[in-house]
């Protein structure tokens, strides 16, 4: 009796290392010659082609909702934290800086700070970027940016709805609350628009992006 | 007996959600990727020589990516890289010109980008001393995509190919760059 557990665990944890090898790749032969040879053009295998099903992004969070909360480094190194901006209209800014539509949005963003800054706007860049602090600050500098600038993680992407596409902007009212949201590129006006909403706190319609 | 068997039930059951794991945790988890590799040429080469190859991709429609020299110092450039078995080299690779396009979210200004199909060239090369047979090679496409209206993140296309080191006089006496 003990003698068939003993071999039913050695069995089990046998065929586990072996799939853990081969799930980390460690079983791929690559060094020695194959036995088969391929002399037709060659074609991709199933990895190569984009015909599996993607893995799903975590859900968006609802307009009319509580933006989640978090805490993110500034290119200080200070922690920010999202809930600290209570009683501000906030638009959260995802960008990076191998983003060019989001570069083209920075400059609308600057004046819109400045325009709506006096009546409790406060805009946030969270850079979703591999780039050094030092890369993100000189660019930030270089657009001018006159708002905080944090650096994203995946955790808070994840909180966002994985932000697959960028930019992606979510408008917060006075309570933290989501009044529009939009991946892609969107007009100032559009923009300017849904700043008006959060700052009033009334729902817009989804920007969209389009 | 009962008891027996009961044991047998419990580390089947264990047994079957470990595969389960283990298939999971092998899947991609990268999201969409936004570029097919289409193939690669038939690399043929003799111990001591090389010879060319080619491999092209497909960027889906509507996106399309940096070329291997973007005109904006930001943008991540299109790149090729390959985990090679020590006794094959790819080298000499050859990158298409980007297309010059200007784009909806800013018209004035144009970016050198691949879009449809777009083949990459190079060389494979064997040293005298490589055993005869089949290799495969793994090679990773890095790039980065964007649409009219947005960008993704940059992802990496992993694929193989085959290289068949014979006898034959198929291939140029190597040159090391």
């Amino acid at each position: 009796m003990k003698r068939s557990i003993i071999l039913a665990v050695s069995v089990i944890l046998a065929v586990s290392g072996l799939l853990l090898a081969k799930s980390s790749g460690l079983l791929q032969n690559t060094a020695k010659p194959n036995t088969a040879a391929d002399d037709k053009s060659q074609t991709p295998d199933a990895q190569s082609k984009d015909n599996s099903a993607p893995a799903p992004n975590p859900p968006t969070p609802k307009i009319g909702t509580a933006a989640p909360n978090f805490t993110l480094a500034d290119m200080k190194g200070d922690k920010i934290q999202l809930s600290s901006f209570k009683g501000k209209a906030v638009v959260l800014d995802f960008w990076a800086t191998w983003c060019e539509p989001c570069k083209l949005e920075m400059p609308w963003m600057v004046d819109l700070q400045k325009k709506y800054g006096p009546q409790g706007l406060q805009i946030i860049g969270v850079a979703m970027d591999d780039a050094d602090d030092k890369t993100i600050m000189e660019f930030a500098r270089k657009m001018g940016v006159n708002y905080p600038v944090l650096r994203g993680t995946e955790a808070v992407a994840d909180l966002y709805g994985g932000l697959d596409g960028l930019p992606a902007t979510f408008f917060l009212d006075r309570s933290g609350k989501i009044v529009d949201e939009g991946v892609g590129l969107m007009s100032q006006s559009v923009i300017e628009n849904s700043i008006k909403h959060a700052l009033e706190g009334t729902p817009a319609h989804s920007a969209g992006g389009k | 007996m009962k008891h027996h068997r009961a044991i047998c039930s419990a580390l089947v059951t264990i047994l079957l959600v470990g595969l389960a794991c283990a298939q999971e945790s092998s899947s991609p988890s990268q999201g969409r990727t936004f570029v097919d590799f289409v193939s690669a040429s038939k690399a043929v080469v003799s111990p001591g020589h090389s010879a060319p190859v080619q491999f092209t991709f497909h960027v889906q429609d509507p996106y399309h990516i940096n070329s291997s020299k973007p005109l904006v110092e930001e943008l991540i450039p299109t790149q090729l890289h390959f985990s090679l078995p020590g006794e094959i080299a790819v080298g000499k690779m050859q990158y298409p010109a980007g297309k010059l396009m200007a784009f909806p979210f800013d018209p004035s200004t144009k970016l050198s980008v691949y879009s449809g199909d777009f083949v990459i060239r190079g060389l494979i090369m064997a040293p005298t001393k490589a055993s005869t047979g089949t290799y495969t090679i793994h090679g990773e496409l890095k790039y980065q995509a964007c649409d009219n209206n947005a960008c993704y993140p940059p992802k990496k296309l992993p694929f193989t190919f085959d290289v068949k080191v014979g006898s034959g006089r198929a291939s140029h006496k190597a040159s090391h760059s």
